[in-house]
C-alpha cells in the first residue's frame, strides 16, 4: 500500500512537471537584449526621404520609441514625458530619438502632425518615421502589440528600445519611466555597463535584500534565510546521524 | 578489508567514469575547435555541448573521488555496498536524463544553469529544463543518500569531536584519527550542506515553473545557491582527491603513514568553514550583493586556500625531498596533481581578488584556472587511484619507459592546453563565446592551439583507459 502511495504521487509530481510551464513572465525587458535589430526600411515625415534604421544608428545610438497616431491612450503622456526628460533634464545631443509608428494605417503625413503637435519638428535629434516591415521590427526587439477590434485600439506597451551604433538592442524600458532610468539607457547605448536588476514585486517572496527607494538602503531579507539554511540544516543532520548510530560498534578494527 | 564485491563495483565506476571523461574531452575539443574557426556548429549546439561537457565533467570527477574515498574507507569502517551501487545506478541514470536534455532538448544554460536563463528561450524544447533538472534531481538524491551513509559509518565508529580530530589539538590524548577520516568527515559535511543547497535550488526552480507566474525567484537569492552548491561541490571533490593522497602517497611511496598533527587538523577544521563562505567571490559584479560579502568572499578565498594547500604541499614536501621514494605511476600522478592543483589554486585567487577581478572576471583566465586544478589536478589524483586500484594485485610496479612517455605526454597536452586558456585570459578574451568577433584576433588561433593540445592531452588519457580497464575488466569478471 505505501509503495503504491510513493509510485503515485512519483508519477503525479513527474506529471506535473511535464505540464509546467519552462517561460517565465515578468522578463519582457530582459528580453531581446543584445539581438540584433531588424533594420527596417523608413520613410521620414517631415521630408519623405526613404532610409533605413541602420542609417539612423550607424551615425550616433538611438532610443527608439513605438507610437501610434490614432492612439487614445499611453502614446501621447508617454512621448510628452520622453520630451520633457531629453530636452529638460538629460540635456543630451549624443544620441537621436526615433518615434517611429507600429500602427500600418499611419501615414507619413500622421506622423508628421504628431511631430508638430509635439513641438519637435525642427528639432534635428528627434526623427518621426514610418515603416512598412513593422511585423519583423517588431519581432526583434520583442515588442507585441495586440488589436482591439471593440475598442479600435491597440493594446500595447509604452515600450524605449535602446540601439547601440552596432545595432544591437542594449537596453528596454516598459511603461512611463523616470530621468534616472533613462539615463541609464542613454549610458548603455554608449556601451557603457548600465547595473539592472528586476524590481521585486509582490510575486517576489524570498529577496535576500529588500531595497528602499527613498533612503537608497538596503535591508537582509526573507532570501538571506535560504543562504544560510544549508549550513545549519548539514549540522543538524549529522548531530542526528551521531546520536542514531553512536550505540552501535565498529564492524571493522582499527588497522 | 575490501570485499570482492567493493572491488568489482569500483572498477565499474572506473570504467563508466573513464568513457564518461573521453566523451566530455571530445565535447571540449570540438568547442574550442569551434571557437578556432574550424568547424561550424550551430549556436545552440555549441551552448549544448558546454552544458553537457561541464556537468558531466564535475559529476565524474565528484563520484571519481567519493568512489576512491569509499573504497579507502574500508580500512577503518565498513561501508555499504547497496547504497555504493545505489549511487551507481542513480549516477548513470542522472547522466542519461541530462544527455537527453542536452543533446536531443538542446538545453542550454551552461552546467551553472544561472537563472533565469534555463527559463529564457534560446531554441531548446519546452521540456528540456524540466528533463535537466529532474537529472539534477536524481544526481542529487544518489550522491546525498551515498555521503548520508559514508558519514553515517564514520560515526558509528568516531565521536563528532573524535571525526573532526578535535583531541589533536590537545598535547595529551588516548585516540587518533587517521588523515583520511579527518579529510572525509570535512568534505562530507561540506558536500551535504552544498547538495541542500542544490536541493533548495531545484524546489524554487519548480516553484517558479508551476506557479504560472504567481511567484518569482528573486535573482540574487538564485545565484547565491548556485554558487554555493558549484563552487562548493567544484571544490569538495578536489578535498576528496586529496584524502585520497593523505591515504596512499606515503603507502605506495614505501614511507611510513601519514599521521594527524595539530596543524593538519586545525587546517582541516578550518577549511570547512572558509570553503563554505568563499562562493561569494562569485558575485563580484552583482552590485546588489553589499560589499561586506564580498569581502568576506575575497577573504574565505584567501584564507580556504592556506590551510589544505598549506599543510599538503609542506606534507607532500618533506615526505619527498631527499627522501629515497619509491617512484610509480600512481605517486608520480599524486605529485604531479598536487602541483597542478596548487598552480591552479593560484590562478583562482587571483582571479578572487576583487581589484584583479574586474579585469578578469569572465575572460578565459576563469576555465584557465579551473580546468588547471581539474585537468591536471584533481583528475591526476583519480588517475593515480584508478592506477593503483588496478595494479594492487601486482607486484614490482615502477616506473617504466612508456609510463614516463605517456606522462610526458599528458604533460605536454595538459600545460599547452591551458597555457592557450591563460594567454587568452590575461589578453581579456571573453569566455563562453561560441564565435569570436573578428576584433579579436588572437582568440582564434589560441582556441586553435588550445584544441591541439587538448588532442594530445587526450591520446594520453586513451592510453590511460585502455590500460586501466583492461585490468578493472579483469577485477570485474574475476571468480571471487
Amino acid at each position: 500500500m505505501f509503495k503504491n502511495i510513493v509510485c503515485f504521487c512519483l508519477a503525479f509530481g513527474a506529471c506535473l512537471q511535464l505540464l509546467a510551464q519552462t517561460k517565465v513572465s515578468a522578463l519582457d525587458e530582459e528580453s531581446n537584449i543584445y539581438h540584433r535589430v531588424f533594420d527596417a526600411p523608413l520613410t521620414e515625415s517631415v521630408s519623405g526621404q526613404k532610409g533605413f534604421l541602420s542609417q539612423q544608428y550607424e551615425r550616433k545610438p538611438l532610443i527608439l520609441a513605438l507610437v501610434y497616431t490614432r492612439c487614445t491612450g499611453i502614446c501621447s503622456p508617454f512621448l510628452l514625458q520622453l520630451k520633457d526628460d531629453i530636452l529638460f533634464n538629460l540635456r543630451d545631443s549624443s544620441f537621436r530619438v526615433v518615434v517611429l509608428s507600429f500602427d500600418p494605417r499611419d501615414s507619413k503625413a500622421d506622423m508628421n502632425s504628431l511631430q508638430k503637435r509635439f513641438g519637435l519638428e525642427g528639432n534635428s535629434q528627434w526623427l518621426f518615421a514610418t515603416t512598412d516591415s513593422i511585423r519583423s521590427l517588431n519581432t526583434s526587439i520583442g515588442f507585441a502589440p495586440v488589436w482591439d477590434s471593440l475598442r479600435k485600439q491597440y493594446n500595447h506597451e509604452a515600450l524605449l528600445v535602446g540601439i547601440n551604433s552596432g545595432g544591437y538592442i542594449t537596453k528596454k524600458l516598459i511603461g512611463m519611466r523616470s530621468s534616472h532610468d533613462l539615463e541609464k539607457m542613454v549610458t548603455s547605448i554608449h556601451n557603457v555597463f548600465s547595473p539592472s536588476y528586476r524590481l521585486p514585486g509582490s510575486s517576489t517572496l524570498f529577496s535576500c535584500f529588500n531595497y528602499d527607494p527613498k533612503s537608497g538602503r538596503s535591508t537582509p531579507g526573507l532570501g538571506l534565510l535560504f543562504v544560510g539554511l544549508p549550513a545549519g540544516l548539514a549540522l543538524l543532520i549529522v548531530i542526528l546521524l551521531r546520536l542514531m548510530v553512536r550505540k552501535q560498534t565498529p564492524a571493522v578494527p582499527d588497522k | 578489508m575490501e570485499s570482492q564485491g567493493m572491488k568489482k563495483i569500483t572498477s565499474v565506476w572506473i570504467i563508466t567514469i573513464l568513457m564518461l571523461f573521453v566523451v566530455s574531452i571530445v565535447l571540449g575539443i570540438l568547442m574550442r575547435l569551434n571557437q578556432g574557426g574550424v568547424i561550424q556548429e550551430q549556436t545552440l549546439t555549441f551552448y549544448s555541448n558546454l552544458t553537457t561537457h561541464g556537468l558531466t565533467m564535475i559529476g565524474i570527477w565528484f563520484v571519481a573521488g567519493m568512489m576512491a574515498v569509499n573504497y579507502l574507507m574500508q580500512r577503518y569502517v565498513r561501508t555499504s555496498f547497496a547504497v555504493n551501487l545505489t549511487a551507481l545506478i542513480f549516477t548513470v541514470i542522472g547522466v542519461l536524463l541530462l544527455w537527453l536534455s542536452t543533446f536531443a532538448g538542446k538545453f542550454n544554460a551552461a552546467w551553472t544553469f544561472l537563472y533565469p536563463l534555463p527559463f529564457k528561450d534560446f531554441g531548446a524544447s519546452s521540456w528540456a529544463t524540466t528533463l535537466f533538472l529532474i537529472s539534477l534531481a536524481v544526481f542529487g538524491i544518489g550522491w546525498f543518500i551515498w555521503c548520508i551513509s559514508l558519514m553515517a559509518n564514520i560515526l558509528k565508529k568516531y565521536s563528532l569531536a573524535e571525526a573532526f580530530a578535535w583531541q589533536h589539538l590537545r598535547k595529551e590524548h588516548k585516540t587518533d584519527t587517521p588523515p583520511f577520516i579527518l579529510i572525509t568527515t570535512v568534505t562530507l559535511i561540506g558536500i551535504i550542506t552544498c547538495l541542500i543547497a542544490a536541493v533548495i535550488i531545484i524546489v524554487l526552480f519548480f516553484a517558479e515553473m508551476l506557479s504560472q507566474g504567481r511567484f518569482v525567484n528573486d535573482a540574487l537569492l538564485m545565484k547565491n545557491l548556485t554558487y554555493f552548491f558549484g563552487h562548493t561541490i567544484a571544490n569538495e571533490m578536489l578535498y576528496l582527491g586529496l584524502a585520497v593522497i593523505y591515504e596512499l602517497f606515503a603507502e605506495v611511496s614505501g614511507r611510513p603513514k601519514w599521521k594527524t598533527t595539530w596543524y593538519v587538523s586545525l587546517a582541516w577544521n578550518c577549511s570547512l568553514v572558509f570553503i563554505l563562505t568563499a562562493f561569494f567571490h562569485h558575485l563580484y559584479m552583482d552590485f546588489v550583493q553589499p560589499e561586506g560579502l564580498q569581502i568576506v568572499g575575497q577573504l574565505a578565498s584567501y584564507l580556504a586556500s592556506l590551510p589544505a594547500a598549506g599543510v599538503t604541499v609542506f606534507s607532500v614536501f618533506i615526505a619527498v625531498y631527499r627522501t629515497k621514494i619509491k617512484w610509480s605511476l600512481t605517486n608520480v600522478l599524486f605529485f604531479m596533481g598536487i602541483a597542478g592543483w596548487v598552480i591552479g589554486g593560484l590562478g583562482a585567487v587571483i582571479d578572487a581578488t576583487i581589484t584583479n577581478n574586474v579585469v578578469l572576471h569572465n575572460t578565459l583566465w576563469v576555465p584557465a584556472h579551473f580546468h588547471t586544478y581539474n585537468a591536471m589536478g584533481n583528475v591526476l589524483f583519480s588517475l593515480a587511484f584508478f592506477y593503483w586500484f588496478s595494479t594492487q594485485s601486482l607486484e614490482n610496479i615502477r616506473l617504466s619507459t612508456a609510463a614516463k612517455g605517456l606522462l610526458v605526454t599528458l604533460l605536454i597536452g595538459g600545460i599547452g592546453f591551458l597555457l592557450a586558456f591563460y594567454i587568452g585570459g590575461s589578453d581579456s578574451v571573453p569566455r563562453r563565446y561560441s564565435n569570436y568577433p573578428a576584433s579579436l584576433k588572437e582568440a582564434k588561433p589560441l582556441a586553435l592551439m588550445g584544441a591541439s593540445f587538448a588532442i594530445v592531452y587526450l591520446i594520453a588519457i586513451l592510453s590511460f583507459f585502455y590500460n586501466i580497464s583492461r585490468r578493472c575488466l579483469k577485477i570485474l569478471f574475476a571468480s571471487a
